[in-house]
């Protein structure tokens, strides 16, 4: 067993270069999207052209005139723009003979949202780009507001609680698996607790992405947003792969697996005791929440056993 | 096959005309979704396409907003593209256009004018290109199948010259010229090469490219904002003259001209004028020579360059008339009149004080006539003699 444990490569061992971005950047303490940006970059390599929006990762990806804070090229859009701008780019590489990846890396909002529709539009083109959503569950950069990626119940500045409201009343938009519908080379689910099984994905998704489109949907508790300490993101990120709210998985050209493996998952309510936006949950509203879960997870082990074996056949 | 790449008179539609011209400027990424009456040009490039003529990335986007971002993102990476639409397929792509001008992207643009969302009408007019002016684009209106062509031609050197950087927009009437087949000459493409191969000697683009840190489109701050709008201005301001100097040699190379920012047709000795634009120029033209005739001494002014504004050149051909009318093909609220009629008058400094008259015509496929125009140039030789006039007049 020993043995074994030392043969796993390391998270460090992903990494192709030193850190590409400022030591301080303007983000909060506890931010799981600093983390992200930080690790895609260097599991990624320097090589790597980023296309990003307004939003939380803006001022760090964006720069200010002519200060930056990273060393990678990079594409600021709008937020209807990002899978659409990320195809020039890598439709005139491919033109002319540039190597290049091309990483669109933005939140939720824009990808589940307002920029659903060139996102769907890039994957069903098959356009040869890796996507990346960074899934804080609301708009958090603009002040805490729902969004289609945020949960049922979810307290927020546009579903707050108050006499008549109990937070959002729709469940989240099941977007890796949406995404995986697309019936794109790779798609697969990461998150920040679980480093070694991210970085696998990153590489595969790199290397699938010289085919065709890759999507990442990586869970990122916000701090502020979600009402969590600074020092509990990583903790909160852990119950959500234990409670199977957030199960990593992987599509590889049509087998769906499930990466990792839980085998007693927790009930859902050990995530939202953590987490103050769905912490006001009574028990009829948890067992909504966890019948949810529950039956997220029967599809998509259902959709493991039937394509077990059975790789799509090159598009 | 090479055969279409030779020099060729044929009979092709407006829409025909224009894309012939983008293949033959050797465009690397095309991105555009069909709209009518824009999508012969699409299916038009999409053939070239497939039949092997046009070597270009050709992206069948899922919708205009796309295909903005995707035109606009790959000339930022250092190549050439092209994008054409419609009415509301333009104002679909409307947050994009303003990047694609902030960024100083130089893509080139057809737009074939129809009126734009409210009332539906699936009809010519020049709405759609009005709501845009705004975005920082270079936009040129063109009259007949043959100046499409040779417009968007001359659109890429405008665009990609090193003075300019500016993403240009070539409109054209929809329905009348978009599907009138008239005879065009369209030049082999080692002429366009020849004419566009100076863009390669001048000093090259910024280029976003792997492993080289350059951020397109960071935040800009305080001056830095300033800095970037003022620049953009000026590059507007240098289209006028680089208009007239890139098109004084596509004549020496194809022999075909028009005027530059604006063309003055029996102006000399005008005592009125009217000024339009688009496919009405035709029409106008026929009516000012029977006017002529019948000793009217009326000129008429075609305006081929809309933004930027030709102040300079309009002001300098209607100082002094007696009278000046203005033929739109659109309307602008607010004001209670027509779009370039409200810039023409704000020419009056530099023009003087002179009788002016708003024309509205053409909305929604309604037909100019000629009767019409004569009615307006009966109206403008009116004021011109001192009889009371009505400022603006809707039509029919």
């Amino acid at each position: 067993m020993a043995e074994q444990r030392k043969r796993r490569p390391r998270v460090c061992e992903y990494y192709q270069n030193e850190d590409q971005f400022a030591k301080g950047v303007a983000l909060c303490s506890g931010c799981t999207l600093e983390l992200n940006l930080r690790f895609v970059s260097r599991v990624l390599g320097k090589d790597i052209i980023f296309v990003g929006t307004p939003s939380c990762s803006a001022p760090v990806l964006h720069g200010q005139n002519t200060m930056a804070w990273h060393r990678h090229p990079y594409y600021a859009c709008t937020m209807t723009g990002v899978a659409s701008s990320a195809t020039g780019l890598t439709r005139y590489y491919q033109k002319a003979g540039i190597e290049a990846t091309v990483v669109c890396h933005t939140g939720d909002g824009c990808a589940m949202d307002v920029g659903f529709q060139t996102l769907s539009g890039a994957a069903e083109r098959n356009e040869k780009i890796i996507y990346i959503t960074y899934d804080n569950e609301g708009y958090m950069n603009t002040g805490i507001q729902q969004s289609s990626g945020t949960p049922f119940g979810a307290a927020t500045s546009t579903t707050p609680l108050g006499r008549e409201s109990r937070g959002k009343t729709t469940a989240s938009k099941n977007m890796p698996m949406v995404m995986a519908m697309h019936d794109v080379p790779y798609v697969a689910t990461a998150t920040l607790s679980h480093l070694e099984d991210y970085a696998k994905k990153l590489v595969k998704a790199k290397a699938a992405s010289k085919e065709g489109f890759a999507y990442i949907h990586v869970f990122c508790p916000c701090v502020p947003g979600w009402r969590i300490p600074t020092d509990a993101s990583i903790q909160v990120c852990r119950e959500a792969v234990r409670t199977n709210y957030f199960p990593l998985w992987e599509m590889e050209r049509g087998v769906w697996r499930i990466t990792q493996k839980v085998k007693e998952p927790k009930p859902v309510s050990e995530l939202t005791r953590l987490v103050g936006k769905l912490r006001h949950l009574n028990d009829e509203e948890l067992a909504r929440l966890q019948a949810q879960v529950d039956h997220r997870f029967r599809v998509l082990q259902a959709l493991c056993v039937a394509s077990e074996g059975v790789p799509q056949s090159e598009s | 096959m090479a055969a279409v790449l030779d020099r060729q008179r044929k009979v092709i539609t407006g829409n025909g005309a224009a894309a012939y011209a983008a293949m033959l400027c050797r465009p690397d990424v095309i991105a555009a979704y069909p709209i009518t009456p824009q999508s012969e040009v699409v299916e038009q490039l999409a053939k070239f396409h497939a039949d092997g003529l046009l070597d270009c990335e050709y992206v069948t986007v899922e919708g205009e907003n796309s295909a903005q971002n995707v035109v606009c993102a790959a000339t930022m990476a250092g190549g050439r593209a092209f994008t054409a639409t419609s009415s509301y397929g333009l104002v679909y792509m409307y947050d994009a256009m303003f990047n694609t001008a902030g960024y100083r992207a130089p893509v080139v643009m057809v737009n074939v004018n129809r009126e734009p969302p409210g009332i539906h009408a699936v009809c010519s007019g020049q709405q759609d290109m009005i709501s845009v002016r705004d975005t920082g684009w270079v936009q040129l209106v063109v009259e007949n199948c043959q100046e499409i062509l040779d417009t968007v031609i001359m659109a890429f050197r405008l665009a990609e010259d090193f003075d300019i950087q500016l993403p240009v927009i070539v409109n054209y009437d929809g329905y009348y010229l978009s599907f009138l087949a008239e005879s065009v000459d369209i030049p082999a493409i080692a002429e366009v090469d020849r004419y566009l191969e100076v863009l390669k000697r001048q000093p090259p683009r910024p280029q976003l490219l792997p492993g080289q840190p350059i951020g397109c489109g960071s935040h800009g701050i305080g001056m830095g904002y300033v800095e970037l709008r003022k620049k953009h201005m000026a590059a507007m301001e240098r289209v006028k003259t680089k208009l007239e100097e890139i098109e004084g040699e596509f004549a020496e190379i194809f022999g075909r001209s028009y005027g530059g920012q604006i063309e003055e047709y029996r102006t000399e000795d005008a005592d009125i004028v009217l000024v339009t634009s688009g496919s009405a120029v035709g029409t106008a033209r026929a009516v000012v020579d029977a006017k002529r005739e019948e000793g009217v001494k009326v000129g008429l002014v075609k305006l081929r360059l809309f933004r930027p504004f030709p102040k300079e050149r309009l002001s300098a051909a209607l100082r002094g008339r007696k009278a000046v009318g203005v033929l739109d093909r659109s309307i602008c609220f607010g004001w209670d009149c027509g779009p370039l009629y409200m810039e023409v008058r704000a020419l009056t400094p530099e023009m003087g004080i002179l009788p002016l008259l708003s024309f509205i015509d053409g909305l929604a496929n309604m037909d100019i006539t000629k009767e019409h125009i004569a009615g307006m140039i009966d109206e403008i030789k009116a004021a011109a003699e001192g009889r009371p006039y009505q400022e603006v007049t809707w039509l029919p």
